[in-house]
């Protein structure tokens, strides 16, 4: 069996994804992780690796995989181990349509609070505004260079904070309904869905206290809880190093209630 | 088991689905519906709706199984050939991967530019002469707002010139990512024929913008083997207009992080 490596940043959005379906099906990789607000990511060591300088890349053997969710259905069908996809085409199409839905909907939303309010001030401390600038400047693709300067620099508009502010209250709705149609995300099982799903909202009832939370969202949270309480999930988030990842021990309280959407805002100011 | 599909002209994401269909051999009832008069979302029979109102795809076909829509052109080609003769997804992981990445580019990419060219050019004049009272009524019936608000924006006639020109500069990078992608002298995307092609060609296959073909003769001739697939023939055969490739309802966003 070629070995796996797996370069990834925090157990959280698109690092989390591919960590933990790896570590579901049961699959050995070695980790490598990137600090992604040090840069590491376009380091040339790195982009020997993935030129494009995204985060997640893994290889395995030869092979070299990026996007996560795609690097996900590649190691559900290429490993041993529990199936993450169903057999029913109905139920692949399912999920495969909430991934996308959360992909390009609905995570790029929440990504743009995170970095509003939380990465992007928090990198701009570490590192400052030159060195930042200059690293960005070496990224290969343009519009890759945009998103990172609107990201760390907060350039988002009142607009477009205010569109994804209403996404994601769409979007937490929309999970809430899904949630009580089935024991899963898209289906009966646990699937690649769910993988996707929970590191996009484990931290949802601290970031989004107003809209998450057991009083409002329990489908949301029963779902949160079970995919917490399974060992695959206990073992990708030891692999945070930061106050990021360590946010999913709030799904070890029993109830959590509502709370004011400031407390949300300012529990990413460390 | 009631399937339906609901289509629009053969153009866009509905000729994607309605030539995966007829290339797996499956047999559902196809009903056609005219996207740009808003009757997508007035569907009859639905118990469960949301992939219909929030698709990322925007006016695409819908799949409608014992009530439940489904949506996005690339999923519901993989379940014509998942339900079928399993020939248009290679067999390989790594391959299968390698299809995945090339539509998720596609779709994220080239689509919302095509779409985006193709509303400027041919669905603006017609929304435009679309009385006020009627437009409100189809809008009303949208349930996304952003989805509407693309709909507002080409009734308009929005289309900001750095949009028209990214658009423009997406649909030649597609072409150019096409053409690399044929450069071996192979007759298909991923070398066997797969749902990558059929994903591909119905962005590709417009005259409006003539630049992007020039020169590129692994391109223009894939765009030949395409138009002569069987697939695409039964797919335009069900064209209930002359110029099905004129016939363009609002597509999915052009990506928000720019």
């Amino acid at each position: 069996m070629a070995e796996v490596t797996l370069y990834h940043w925090e157990p959280n959005a698109n690092s989390g994804k591919p960590m933990l379906a790896l570590m579901e099906k049961g699959v050995a990789f070695d980790s490598h992780y990137i600090d992604m607000l040090n840069f590491d990511q376009h380091k040339p060591e790195y982009l020997a690796i993935n030129p494009q300088g995204t985060i997640p890349a893994m290889t395995h053997g030869s092979l070299v995989l990026v996007e996560s969710t795609a690097i996900m259905e590649y190691v559900n069908d290429a490993f041993d181990g529990p199936s993450l996809m169903p057999e029913s085409a109905r139920d692949r199409l399912r999920i495969r349509w909430w991934m996308k839905f959360m992909d390009q909907w609905l995570a790029p939303s929440f990504s743009m609070f995170g970095w509003k309010f939380f990465v992007g001030p928090n990198a701009l401390k570490a590192h400052g505004q030159e060195k930042i600038e200059e690293q960005i400047s070496r990224i290969p693709l343009p519009e890759r260079q945009t998103a990172w300067r609107k990201a760390v620099f907060g350039l988002f508009s009142e607009a477009e904070m205010a569109e994804s502010g209403r996404r994601i209250s769409v979007g937490i709705r929309m999970l809430e309904a899904e949630l009580g149609k089935r024991e899963w995300l898209a289906s009966d099982t646990y699937s690649l869905a769910d993988v996707n799903g929970f590191n996009l909202a484990y931290a949802m009832p601290l970031s989004q206290p107003h809209l998450a939370n057991d009083d409002l969202t329990p489908n949301i949270m029963r779902w949160l809880r079970a995919i917490y309480r399974r060992p695959a999930t206990r073992e990708c988030w030891k692999l945070g190093r930061t106050p990021m990842a360590s946010r999913v021990e709030i799904l070890e309280q029993d109830y959590i209630p509502p709370r004011d959407e400031s407390e949300g805002i300012s529990s990413g100011v460390r | 088991m009631s399937t339906i599909l609901y289509h629009g002209e053969p153009a866009g994401p509905s000729l994607t689905v309605l030539a995966a269909l007829a290339e797996s051999g499956v047999e559902v009832e196809c009903r056609p519906i005219n996207l740009l008069a808003g009757e997508r979302h007035t569907l009859p029979d639905i118990t469960d709706s949301v992939a219909l109102d929030m698709g990322v795809e925007g006016e695409g076909p819908v799949l409608v199984v014992d009530g439940e829509a489904m949506t996005e052109s690339v999923f519901i080609a993989q379940y014509f050939d998942e339900l079928g003769q399993g020939t248009l997804q290679p067999k390989d992981a790594y391959k299968h991967w390698e299809m995945l990445m090339w539509c998720r580019r596609v779709t994220e990419r080239g689509a919302p530019a095509a779409a985006f060219l193709n509303c400027q050019s041919y669905a603006h004049p017609k929304l435009a002469a679309m009385d006020e009272a009627n437009f409100a009524s189809l809008t009303a019936a949208i349930k996304s707002d952003d989805l509407r608000t693309r709909w507002a924006d080409v009734r308009q006639g929005k289309f900001p010139d750095e949009q028209v020109a990214d658009s423009r500069s997406k649909i030649i990078a597609l072409a150019e990512m096409t053409d690399t992608a044929l450069a071996d002298g192979r007759d298909w995307l991923m070398g066997d024929f797969s749902i990558a092609d059929l994903v591909t060609y119905p962005w590709l296959c417009s005259e409006l913008v003539p630049e992007a073909f020039t020169g590129k003769l692994a391109l223009q001739g894939w765009m030949a083997r395409m138009a002569a697939r069987p697939g695409m023939t039964a797919a335009l055969k069900r064209a209930t207009v002359t110029n099905p490739e004129e016939c363009w309802a609002p597509g999915p966003e052009i990506n928000r992080w720019g």
